[in-house]
């Protein structure tokens, strides 16, 4: 009876270990033509680069969508907000530091995590400004291809993190956290264009900031890899 | 330092850069500026403006503070001593992705004179890049232009290696004291090719950084010169000039000289011979196999038929057969025959019964005689062993005219009639048995039964060559009314002679020709006449000729005892000839005959 037993449940799982190979792939791997093959591994190395090269991406993207914005609806003497980094950008779950100093020392896990937060935390509030951008009469079709691509090339980005979460942390899958955004209104809601506009703009300087962020950070992480004395010590 | 700096001065909320390094002296006091360096420290400076009395330090004091949460003014951390209305920010004191603000006030008054607000990064401006060099890449082939590679490194400051900033690089230059500079694409990498530089020009490179994605452009560098010497290669262009001036001289040279000794190839090829004269209307190939009907038709369209003709016909009037007196002719020699010489009184003339046609047969075409059946006409002359070939064609350019009477003679139509005219024993063709150092014709009497294979080999023996010269395709008017006038099919063109009529056209030719001695002697004429075809009813060669149409076309009337083979044409509206004696038709009788 128990070899039974034990041939039964050798057979389970032998049964199920497709199943478990799927779970243990996240990804899906397509080939030129489409169909699903085995995914190919890749270094950490690599990934990571390739990491980078998407934040770089969207980061110069996300300053092209800026200018391409503020050239078209906002006032020439309100341009000054860029400089100031967006007078409101929603409040992240915890503090980044800003300091040099202060970044270098925060460890690796702690940069992807931030990393991978700020990718999930911008998902939403770009779509919505997609739909907010088509409502524009006159948005130039540039900055809306832009907003797009941004949009796409981030989930690309945040697969990319997760798998290097998994892989030079040891972690398992994290639940995307919902963020709440918090629009605090203006102190001086300017007369010369309208609050949406206004709220548009500062939308797109936040994020090109958080892009910054993203990229540096990864890049920070990329020169610990490679070398950790000379990126620790300052 | 401050002063050597180019100042920005914040205008409407917005940094706009000059070159001067003073401030706006129009203004009360007012920050002059702000930068970061390296991303980790920034300061700012200010300046009193018009307000003289502030100038004094501490009149003035910095107070900063931070957009992030709730913070409280502070006043700035370290105001440099060795600089003038400067404030330093520190690591410590430096975040970015914050935004700061900054205040200039007046402590004594408690004035906010000036404020601004901006975040750290977007006031970095890079150090300028160090250890500018180039190497030369290539120079081409004119040696007059060259490129180069131009390598730098990032600024030391600038902390590029951790990733804490991303550098672009831009690199000018530009032609030494020259006003303009060229500027090449932003370069993420440390080193930039330069193309298509002047060799024998100094230029001057430099080169600026900046983060990637923001505006902010720091310092040039040092300027270096780049210098290549020119490879004096002027002494290799001059001569291959003269090498190919020299060159074109002699091709020229040499096709004159070509053309000159070639001179009569290109004329005919160039300058072609014009084409013998030909018949209007008519195709030389449509007489050479056309059908006869065809032809009557055509030939019947033609106006050649001019009374004048048998006056410029010279040689019609020469050759006259004499049919009626067959023994006579056979005591006379042949030269004699023919030259008329040794004739008393009696015209000797070779008619063919009742041929006045001069010379040549009424309805048939008469071709270039084949030597054996002309010597088969002479009469008397049987067996006779040598023959010497009337005529001889050593080259014809008659289509097919010879070949087919020397080739396919059987049997001289002569030999298998019976019945044949009393012509054919006459001296009708007299063959050339030698020539007189007068340059008289010595005919001798021609073979009768010779085979033709022997006449050809005795052809070829023969050393006088005749050649026949044809005209082309020029057919006299006497062929060309034969060949309207209706002939009965040729029955085979075995018989040489019996292709007459359909190979009328051809035979034609040979009126045209005459024959031509290689040996330079007198040129006799010979009119060689066709016999009939033996199968058909015996034909006469001569026709009287009954009357002349209105197309000019002499109508024969057909000997009386023999079958009419010569029909006459329709149009009989001419008035009857009178008799006429056996003879040609001289050029007065035709007049006659002229309507």
């Amino acid at each position: 009876m128990n070899r039974v037993k034990v041939l039964q449940a050798w057979l389970w799982c032998v049964s199920l270990w497709p199943v478990w190979l799927s779970h243990a792939v996240p990804l899906d791997c397509k080939d030129e033509t489409g169909s699903l093959i085995q995914c190919t591994s890749i270094s950490q190395e690599k990934l990571l680069d390739r990491v980078i090269q998407h934040a770089e991406l969207i980061y110069r993207v996300s300053e092209e969508s800026c200018t391409l914005f503020e050239q078209m609806f906002v006032p020439y003497p309100l341009h000054a907000l860029r400089n100031q980094g967006g007078t409101m950008c929603h409040t992240k779950p915890f503090p980044i530091p800003g300091s040099k100093s202060e970044i270098q020392q925060i460890s690796d896990k702690w940069l992807l995590h931030s990393v991978l937060m700020l990718v999930q935390s911008w998902m939403e509030p770009l779509i919505y400004l997609q739909t907010t951008l088509n409502r524009y009469d006159d948005a130039p079709d540039a900055l809306l291809n832009k907003t797009k691509w941004v949009s796409d090339k981030l989930l690309s980005l945040e697969q990319g993190v997760v798998v290097l979460i998994r892989k030079m942390l040891d972690e398992g899958i994290l639940t995307p956290s919902i963020f709440e955004h918090t629009l605090t209104p203006y102190d001086e809601p300017s007369p010369e264009i309208p609050e949406s506009v206004l709220r548009d703009y500062n939308l797109l300087i936040c994020f090109k900031k958080d892009a910054h962020k993203m990229e540096t950070f990864l890049k920070l992480l990329k020169c610990r890899q490679s070398n950790k004395l000379s990126c620790l010590s300052y | 330092m401050a002063a050597q700096k180019q100042r920005t001065e914040r205008t409407a909320g917005k940094l706009v850069k000059f070159s001067l390094p003073v401030s706006d002296p129009s203004r009360g006091p007012h920050f002059t500026g702000c930068r970061s360096r390296e991303q980790e420290t920034f300061r700012c400076w200010w300046s009193a403006g018009i307000f003289q009395n502030l100038t004094e330090p501490g009149a003035l004091r910095v107070f900063y503070r931070t957009k992030n949460a709730l913070s409280e003014w502070q006043e700035c951390p370290d105001y440099t001593h060795t600089v003038k209305n400067e404030c330093y920010f520190n690591k410590t004191f430096t975040h970015i992705w914050t935004s700061y603000c900054i205040q200039l006030r007046s402590v004594r008054e408690n004035i906010t004179y000036d404020e601004t607000c901006f975040t750290v990064e977007n006031i970095v401006h890079p150090d300028p890049p160090i250890g500018l060099n180039w190497t030369l890449l290539n120079v081409s082939r004119s040696g007059l232009h060259f490129d180069i590679l131009v390598r730098w490194a990032p600024p030391p400051s600038a902390d590029v290696q951790t990733g804490w900033m991303s550098l672009v690089y831009q690199v000018q230059y530009r032609v030494r004291n020259a006003s303009h500079w060229e500027m090449l694409d932003l370069e993420s990498g440390t080193q930039q090719s330069i193309y298509g530089l002047h060799t024998d020009k100094e230029y001057e490179v430099r080169v600026r950084c900046k983060m990637s994605a923001f505006d902010n452009f720091g310092e040039f560098g040092d300027s270096i010169l780049v210098h290549v010497a020119q490879i004096p290669s002027k002494e290799s262009t001059f001569p291959m000039t003269l090498v190919l001036i020299f060159g074109v001289i002699g091709l020229v040279i040499l096709l004159v000289l070509l053309i000159f000794s070639q001179q009569q190839r290109l004329m005919v090829i160039f300058l072609p011979p014009i084409p013998a004269p030909k018949i209007k209307g008519i195709d030389p190939e449509l007489l050479k196999n056309g059908k006869l009907d065809q032809l009557n038709s055509l030939l019947s369209s033609q106006d050649m038929y001019k009374p004048d003709f048998y006056h410029e016909d010279p040689w019609v009037e020469f050759i006259q057969l004499d049919l009626d007196d067959p023994a006579e002719k056979n005591e006379s020699s042949d030269t004699q025959h023919l030259l008329g010489l040794s004739r008393s009184g009696s015209s000797h003339v070779l008619n063919f019964k009742s041929d006045d046609d001069s010379g040549r047969a009424s309805c048939y075409d008469p071709e270039i005689p084949n030597p054996e059946d002309l010597a088969s006409l002479l009469p008397g002359h049987s067996g006779r062993g040598d023959n010497l070939p009337l005529v001889s064609r050593s080259s014809l350019s008659i289509p097919d005219l010879g070949v087919q009477q020397t080739s396919e003679v059987e049997e001289t139509p002569i030999q298998t009639q019976p019945a044949v005219p009393s012509w054919v024993n006459m001296d009708f063709y007299a063959q050339v048995s030698d020539f007189t150092p007068a340059g008289g014709v010595v005919l001798s009497p021609g073979q009768l039964n010779s085979s033709p294979e022997k006449k050809k080999e005795e052809e070829n023996e023969k050393k006088i060559q005749f050649q026949l010269v044809s005209d082309g395709a020029y057919t006299s008017e006497n062929t060309a009314r034969q060949l309207s006038a209706e002939v009965p099919p040729s029955p085979g063109p075995e018989q040489e002679y019996q292709t007459f009529p359909t190979q009328a056209v051809e035979g034609n030719l040979w009126n045209g020709e005459y024959l031509v001695s290689t040996s330079d002697s007198q040129i006799p004429y010979l009119l060689p006449e066709a016999t009939p075809a033996p199968i058909l009813p015996p034909v006469s060669d001569y026709t009287v000729v009954q009357e002349v149409d209105a197309q000019h076309s002499l109508l024969l009337n057909p000997p009386s005892s023999q079958p009419a083979i010569c029909p006459h044409s329709p149009n009989k509206h001419l008035p009857a000839m009178p008799t006429m004696p056996m003879g040609y038709l001289t050029p007065d009788l035709l007049g006659n005959l002229t309507p």
